[in-house]
């Protein structure tokens, strides 16, 4: 075990290599960085000389390595629209997209599993089908369109949420938290929504179709015919069997919750890391851009390594294989 | 498992079995499901819709030459003010027909939905058959392209292969590529999902009984994978198979709100929407409201095509 | 009756003087520095004109009055401009404003790393002649000196030098990049970028305050649609931009006010003047019509103006016919009329060129730089087409497009223009005359358009003291551009703010948001 973990490290610190190599080579393709940091009055002079200063004049090689050399030590460089270290940002904007993806995620989860074991159980039922339909609704509509519809209903028709940003925030430590303010948990309501909307939907589907399986199987209805009661088999073992695939799908859920975050933040100017890209992008802001895919590369390649782990904890058929791949 | 015996055995002749399957059960099932028959009845309209648009439409949307400014934000139904032109559901900010540009539009999403889908899903059940099934630095290599490729949202994918699409294509063709870009980028968004899938549920399926009474048999490796394991793990692949073409069609809508989907003068039932949303507050409800309805019905009706079928085929809940 | 709606005016009243404390107001950019003299760039500008302020100032009408100089008169025979300092101005930390803050500003200001440098180019040097009394002298005579430095804003020396800001730093950022110390109305007392920047009255400012507000916060807000919603909500007091196709709804709301005006900025078709060849569309590697002026022309006549502004624009601008708005000075009132909408003589003029097949080529245009850029390319090319001509759109976020005009990847191209100097002489300088590196002249002038006349008259207006005998250099200038169809002005953009209904402010033409003419009621 411990050898595969350690293996597997190994494998993610190349993967974070060539993200990061990938990532450089695309901010070539963004647009210059040049024309946003310089007025309407500049010269040729004026672009030639800040292009130096930038060291966008060098090979790229030269610019990849000196990217390498201060992400090693944890510094992206200073951001080319804000002037300030690209860790500050980042870590200022941090708080408000892990709540943020907290709660979505919490609420995708916990209610796709709920929902999606109740549409197995009642297959036929009236109620099941009723979710089962609404849930798609949710997910036959751009998560933009459904962010700006939620604005349209809730803040200008009712007036009953917010329209935009995190309302008040609370400081602890380093950590601005909305969790501990009326407005606050209000702002939160809506993008949450949005955010987690796909997900859960996904999840509950996956689930209901997994548990649809299972419920056939011969182990259930063994167990069915040994008098077990219906909560037993379909929680203890039924739900059970389901979870390696909800696994899977769950841990790369949540890397795109964190994606995606990207559209709802944009529409309800959440003042997350998501935006901060977008805005980066806007502004060919490379040193933001790329440190923010290099910490997005961790997260991704954590929680993938994570979700092999849980396989084998899940799965025990899995653990005879594991020595060898 | 025991469930040897439950398995349909590797079937000796597949075709027949299908076309059985198609005759009883599966007419069947399809027969007595209101839902199925509904969904079915909208997908085929509007396929049948977007294919023969040209003769349906009553403009061209796509022509420029065929367009009066004028004609702008008729409401649908009413004349216009200066030209006195009645449009069925109204006209966009440019003086297109509403209408025409939907049929069209939906043209566009549906190619590059299907394609998209159909390229994920080609690479996805490859890479993740010859992953689960091969093993060793094969599965090694392909699941940690796989975890770069999940790194990289499907924006930053899209942006990177326009980058180097535009890089590599001549001026002249650079309207045209922007469909082949988004169809390539939707897909390398979406493979790792089946190839995941697909692993993971070949990597429980490989330990089985059937496999290793194929392998014993000495049955050689391509064929136990598409033969056997392959059909045993369709399952999930159709679960996002159908939400993936729904959702397709829908990241497509999503890329043209970051900027880099169907150009504004080609547009997808996405682009519309895009376009649309700028309305909302201004009284044109119909420049939003029936692109947005058209892409629901399609995607909807997908979706519960997808359920349905997913249900019908699976032979585990007959 | 009366009774009834008195007092509900007064609930009102009670309900608005609480939200007086609290301003707040969303544009869709963040001044990306505090610094005045790190970025000439209109958002930066327009924002720290409420922070900081320079010798002059502009009015509502948008006319140079004193600021931080109570007076100034010509140096001899337009050997420079001696200004008079106001005495008794403090900056915000408390320190006394001097004729050595002026000087330590102009040198700051006009270093080569500072993005303001342009604005000092016609200066020789600056002089102080006593504390209050300061000297800049010109390399010629400059007649529209003092209007030019309206945005040159005065930072306190002491300050910068002690937080190690006296240069700006837009690469790595300095002290200045987040803290602000102006001698303005307001001072910032929270600011994080990106996110929200909070003022508070200046007790000690040194002109009388004719707003009611004790606390402004800014928000950047992005996406326009998010905008209108929290204005409709009551979630911000102002927007600006307001979509311009929701001009019209919002008017109707009880709620919301609609403050439109026309803008400084003139939106035009440019042209590739050298190229030898098409480089998009169908004839792709073809001789370039575009050097015919009869094309030209011809692509004027096709564009019908009015029916852009009747419908993506909803009315709300005005039709171009030259270069700068009739709100600028040196505007050309004997060349008001632009190439009418003819589409049969534009036709005979394709003919005439011989290109009565038409031609297919490649249009650019930005899609997120100027109100409705893309809609109006759209329209531009349906508009073509009906002449014969085929335009392939290629619309692209300005990231992408000013690197695209600088290496020549057009056929035909928009571009709006917003003279910094609300005189008529900036677009010659920057968009019509031959490009000049060394001179600093034609730098986007893409096309590379070359007209010996326009290049001999420009110096001439530059330093030309009657304006008459300038306004006449400037007309011929005009005549010239008209003629040779240099560019096609399409409309002036439109200025569109939204407001709730309680409060009352000045919209100024040059779209800055100037917080001390607020007063929310």
């Amino acid at each position: 075990m411990l050898a595969y973990i350690i293996r597997r490290v190994f494998q993610s610190v190349i993967v974070l290599l060539v993200v990061g190599l990938v990532a450089f080579s695309m901010f070539r393709f963004v647009g210059d960085p040049i024309d946003n940091m310089l007025g309407q009055e500049r010269t040729q002079a004026d672009i030639d000389r800040l292009r130096t200063e930038l060291g966008l004049d060098k090979p790229f090689p030269v610019q990849y390595f000196k990217f390498l050399q201060g992400a090693v030590e944890g510094n992206f460089g200073v951001s080319y629209r804000q002037g300030r270290p690209v860790s500050t940002i980042i870590a200022e904007r941090a708080p408000a997209t892990l709540e943020l993806a907290a709660v979505s995620g919490f609420l995708a989860i916990t209610l796709g599993i709920a929902l999606g074991v109740f549409t197995a159980i009642r297959r036929q039922g009236f109620a099941a089908n009723a979710i089962m339909t609404v849930s798609l609704i949710g997910v036959s509509l751009p998560t933009f369109l459904i962010g700006i519809l939620l604005i349209y209903i809730f803040s200008v028709e009712l007036d009953l949420l917010p329209s935009f940003g995190r309302g008040e925030t609370v400081k602890i430590g380093n950590w601005s938290t909305g969790f501990l303010t009326a407005s606050g948990l209000k702002a939160l309501i809506l993008p949450a929504i949005t955010l987690g909307l796909y997900q859960m939907t996904l999840i509950m589907r996956l689930v209901r179709s997994e548990m649809l399986e299972v419920l056939r199987a011969d182990y259930v209805r063994f167990a069915r015919a040994r008098g077990l009661t219906d909560r037993v088999i379909n929680f203890r073992h039924a739900l059970k069997n389901t979870l390696v695939p909800v696994i899977t799908v769950t841990g790369l859920q949540l890397g795109s919750i964190i994606a995606f975050a990207i559209i709802t933040e944009t529409v309800f100017q959440w003042p997350g890391v998501g935006l901060l890209f977008i805005n980066a992008i806007q502004f060919v802001d490379i040193p933001v851009m790329a440190a923010y895919l290099m910490l997005i590369s961790v997260m991704f390649v954590s929680i993938n390594l994570i979700v092999d782990l849980l396989y084998y904890a899940i799965d025990p058929r899995l653990r005879i294989d594991g020595r060898t791949a | 498992m025991s469930d040897l015996t439950q398995k349909p055995a590797p079937a000796p002749s597949r075709p027949s079995r299908l076309a059985q399957m198609w005759d009883s059960d599966f007419a069947y099932a399809f027969r007595h499901s209101p839902v199925a028959i509904v969904a079915l009845l909208v997908v085929l309209v509007l396929f049948l819709a977007a294919l023969f648009a040209p003769w349906i439409a009553p403009h061209n949307p796509f022509d420029p030459a065929t367009l009066n400014l004028m004609n702008g934000f008729t409401p649908p139904g009413q004349p216009n003010a200066f030209t006195q032109d009645t449009f069925l559901l109204g006209t966009d900010d440019q003086g297109r027909d509403v209408f025409s540009t939907i049929l069209y539009g939906m043209r566009i999403s549906l190619f590059v939905g299907i394609s998209a889908v159909l390229l994920a899903m080609i690479i996805g059940v490859i890479l993740g058959l010859v992953a689960a099934y091969v093993g060793g630095w094969v599965e090694t290599l392909i699941m940690r392209v796989a975890d770069v490729q999940l790194t990289f949202p499907a924006i930053l994918v899209a942006m990177l292969i326009f980058g180097i699409a535009k890089g590599f294509t001549p001026p002249e063709y650079r309207n045209q590529m922007a469909i082949w870009v988004l169809i390539v980028a939707i897909a390398l968004s979406d493979w790792v999902q089946f190839a995941r899938v697909v692993r993971g549920a070949a990597l429980v399926e490989k330990n089985k009984e059937y496999v290793q009474a194929a392998r014993l048999i000495g049955r050689g490796s391509f064929p136990i994978m598409f033969r056997h394991i392959l059909p045993n793990v369709l399952s999930p692949v159709l679960v996002i198979s159908t939400i993936s073409l729904a959702l397709a069609i829908i990241a497509e809508a999503t890329l043209s709100f970051l900027g880099v989907g169907a150009p504004p003068t080609q547009p997808s039932l996405g682009t519309l929407i895009r376009i649309g949303q700028g309305f909302l507050f201004s009284g044109e409800w119909w420049i939003l409201f029936f692109p947005a309805v058209t892409l629901l019905a399609l995607a909807l009706s997908v979706n519960l095509l997808g359920d349905w079928l997913r249900d019908a085929l699976n032979p585990k809940l007959r | 009756m009366f009774l009834r709606s008195s007092a509900i005016g007064l609930v009102l009243l009670a309900a608005t003087a609480a939200q007086a404390a609290d301003f707040k107001w969303a544009s869709t950019t963040d001044p990306q520095t505090l610094d005045p003299h790190a970025v000439n760039s209109a958002p930066v500008l327009g924002f720290l004109n409420n922070v900081y302020e320079g010798l002059v100032r502009r009015n509502q009408d948008m006319a140079v009055e004193p600021a931080l100089a109570v007076s100034w008169e010509p140096i001899g025979d337009g050997e420079g401009w001696r200004f008079n300092l106001r005495e008794g101005v403090t900056f915000h930390d408390g320190s006394d404003f001097t004729a050595e803050d002026v000087l330590f500003s102009y040198e700051r200001a006009s270093n080569e790393v500072a993005d303001t440098n342009s604005w000092f180019a016609p200066v020789k040097e600056v002089k102080i002649v006593d504390d209050y009394t300061i000297d800049i002298l010109t390399h010629g005579p400059n007649p529209i000196f003092p209007g030019s430095i309206a945005n040159w804003m005065i930072m306190d020396s002491g300050w910068a030098e002690a937080n190690a800001a006296a240069l700006p730093d837009k690469d790595n950022g300095n002290y200045a990049t987040l803290n602000a110390n102006g001698t303005g109305a307001f001072r910032v007392t929270a600011r994080e970028p990106g996110l929200r920047t909070v003022l508070e009255p200046f007790e000690g400012w040194w002109d009388d305050a004719t707003h009611n507000i004790t606390q402004a916060e800014f928000t950047p807000i992005q996406n326009p649609a998010t905008a209108v919603a929290a204005l409709l909500s009551g979630d911000v007091d102002m927007i600006n931009p307001v979509p311009i196709q929701d001009a019209a709804r919002l008017k109707e709301s009880d709620e919301v006010e609609i403050i439109q005006g026309i803008e400084a900025r003139v939106i035009m078709l440019g042209f590739p003047h050298e190229a030898e060849a098409l480089k998009y569309g169908g004839d792709a590697g073809q001789p370039n019509p575009f050097k015919d002026v009869r094309v030209r022309q011809a692509v004027a006549h096709a564009i019908n103006v009015p029916a852009i502004l009747a419908t993506i624009m909803r009315g709300n601008a005005e039709e171009a016919s030259q270069l700068v708005s009739p709100a600028m000075s040196g505007y050309s009132a004997a060349h008001a009329d632009r190439r009418a909408f003819d589409v049969d003589k534009a036709k005979a003029l394709l003919d005439e060129a011989g290109y009565a097949n038409g031609f297919s080529f490649g249009l650019k245009c930005p899609n997120d730089r100027y109100l409705n850029d893309e809609a109006v390319c759209q329209a531009v090319v349906s508009m073509l087409a009906q002449i014969g001509i085929t335009a392939e759109l290629d619309a692209m976020p300005v990231r992408n497009y000013w690197p695209e005009l600088r290496e020549d990847n057009y056929d035909m191209y928009l571009l709006g223009w917003s003279p910094g100097t609300f005189d008529a002489e900036h677009p010659i300088r920057f968009l019509v005359t031959t490009p000049n590196p060394d001179k600093k002249l034609g730098s986007w002038n893409f096309g590379g358009f070359s007209n010996a006349r326009v290049d001999e008259l420009l110096p001439l207006i530059q330093a030309e003291l009657d304006a008459g005998k300038r306004q006449a250099m400037l007309d011929e200038v005009t005549q010239i551009i008209q003629d040779e169809q240099t560019y096609v002005p399409l409309y002036v953009q439109p200025l569109v703010w939204g407001t709730r209904n309680n409060v009352a402010l000045t919209q100024r033409p040059d779209n800055f948001f100037i917080l001390r003419w607020v007063n929310v009621n």
